[in-house]
């Protein structure tokens, strides 16, 4: 009885371990074309956990996020912040239960990204490599 | 009733301001987080953190809402309601101020806040923010977490690290119900100072605070007298808690690392010249993340001690005094403790916002075996 629910236990957690990758994207960073900022990765990780609030040359910086649940954005938590969504979801809860910040504002496609990025000197974004268009400058692919 | 009422005007306050307020400021944030837990000890005669051998759902259930606006120019408020099922779900506020980003290094707190006296005081109730249901409570004991006054907050990259600063200056008058007694202390020029670094995978944190302690337990206080007849003033005094400083030490160690955590905490309360006891306690986690679990297991001790303030008075003097002796050696003996626990738990994400959580505690007692008990507990944790 007791190896019966044993090997059921077991059974769950290889189900939950083995899950095969799927197909990895290209992440690129994109920033306005007038935005000149060079990043290193650990500066890029430090913005969008809203460590860093500006750019290395002093001028406000504005991250925008994808989608909760959207594969790019899982893609660039593993690569960029090297933690995973419910990771990311348990750091920004700390910050935001303490009172000490909000989880970067959230646009709902690469397009509306691409645009927001294009018209604000400001913002920073990321996006699937295949998405981007003349109208932003990529710093950074993952 | 009355304090339902106050809040609901409360809440359609908030929430008619907020209408009103949206149309000039764009921001204003409600979030929320909700842990469900159940528990119960595994055999019939233990007792444990509140649980006994009936399922309970309230001990450590609670429901949180915040709202928080930005005002602009570095100004912000943010009030944070929380409903625990161990006091009734009587909603209580547990944060209410306005902050000021004087700039992005430098921020000041006024008003009712968290303490930073633990690793996790910032996000205690928030148990989706780590792996156990509720953080050790050998370790998290306190009798208060949150207090009313001023807090500067300093953030700076030191090297590569990431550093926090946190002075706290203010006082906590909230009653609590102690040994028997609901009284209201008066905890006042609580000061101190955490500082916490951050690199990557490491993250080292220290903190010390003192207050001036008064906790005006009637059942001290023939005791006390009965000292100050007798002609003896120090142990009168020493015997309550009257205007007594109270000092905490915390040390806080956190690792995660390849998917390996190791998180460990150790505390000192000094209560001198107070009938409660010095406490040293400590604990050390070691967790394995694999995929959507936590895998971990929690060794922790708790010490209490009591230097017997009686010991210049000795026995044979008078009857009267050798009772008085006896009764206070009494009173000082009950402060000691010595025990262990082990924690064992799993935490499973099994959704974007929620998580499933299983632990198994087992705890003993060195100087009472009596009250070695085992609790199993589940919790569903959420935010929102």
């Amino acid at each position: 009885m007791f190896n019966k629910h044993c090997l059921v236990f077991l059974g769950i957690i290889l189900a939950n371990v083995i899950s095969l990758p799927t197909a990895k994207a290209e992440v690129a960073i994109v920033v306005n074309s007038a935005n000149s900022s060079v990043l290193s990765d650990s500066d890029l990780a430090r913005l969008f956990l809203g460590k860093l609030k500006s750019f290395p040359d002093g001028d406000k910086a504005e991250p925008i996020n994808q989608k909760f649940g959207n594969d790019i954005r899982k893609e660039f938590e593993q690569k960029v912040l090297g933690k995973s969504a419910s990771q990311v979801k348990a750091y920004w809860s700390k910050q935001v239960f303490s009172g000490k910040g909000q989880p970067p504002h959230e646009e709902a496609s690469d397009k509306d990204i691409l645009n927001k990025v294009a018209n604000d000197k400001t913002a920073i974004g990321y996006v699937d490599s295949t998405s981007v268009d003349g109208s932003v400058k990529v710093v950074k692919k993952f | 009733m009355k304090g339902t009422s106050r809040v609901f005007t409360l809440s359609s306050c908030l929430l008619l301001s907020s209408s009103l307020i949206n149309n000039a400021y764009a921001d204003i944030n409600f979030n929320g987080f909700a842990s469900i837990v159940a528990g119960q000890t595994i055999s019939s005669s233990d007792s444990l953190y509140g649980y006994d051998n009936n399922i309970d759902f309230k001990n450590d259930s609670l429901f949180a809402l915040q709202a928080s606006s930005d005002l602009e120019n570095g100004l912000g408020v943010t009030a944070q309601i929380i409903a625990r099922g161990s006091n009734d779900w009587d909603p209580k506020f547990e944060w209410a101020y306005v902050s000021y980003d004087a700039n992005v290094h430098l921020r000041f707190l006024v008003g009712r806040q968290r303490a930073p006296f633990y690793m996790y005081s910032d996000f205690l109730d928030v148990s989706y923010a780590y792996p156990w249901i509720t953080p050790p409570k050998g370790v998290y004991d306190l009798l208060f977490d949150s207090f009313d006054g001023l807090g500067v907050i300093y953030t700076h990259q030191l090297g590569e690290f990431d550093t926090t600063s946190h002075f706290i200056y203010g006082k906590n008058n909230t009653e609590v119900t102690a040994l028997g007694e609901t009284i209201k202390p008066d905890f006042k020029d609580l000061v101190g100072l955490s500082f916490s670094a951050n690199r990557e995978w490491l993250t080292l944190r220290a903190a010390y605070f003192q207050a001036d302690m008064s906790m005006p337990f009637q059942f001290l206080q023939p005791l006390s007298e009965a000292w100050l007849q007798a002609g003896f003033n120090d142990i009168s005094n020493d015997v309550v808690m009257k205007n007594d400083k109270g000092t905490f030490v915390e040390l806080g160690l956190q690792i995660d690392y390849n998917n390996y955590i190791v998180n460990a905490e150790y505390t000192k309360l000094t209560l001198d010249h107070m009938p409660f006891g010095d406490n040293k306690s400590y604990y050390v986690m070691v967790g394995k993340r694999v995929d959507n679990l936590v895998f971990h297991i929690t060794y922790g001790k708790d010490d209490d001690s009591k230097v017997d303030y009686t010991q210049s008075v000795p026995f044979g003097i008078a009857p009267s005094l050798d009772f008085l002796k006896a009764t206070t050696q009494g009173v000082l003996a009950s402060q000691k403790a010595d025990e262990k626990y082990v924690t064992v738990g799993v935490r499973w994400d099994f959704h974007d916002s929620a998580a499933l959580k299983f632990e198994y505690t087992d705890f003993s007692d060195s100087l009472n075996t009596n009250n070695d008990a085992s609790l199993a507990r589940v919790a569903l944790v959420t935010v929102f």
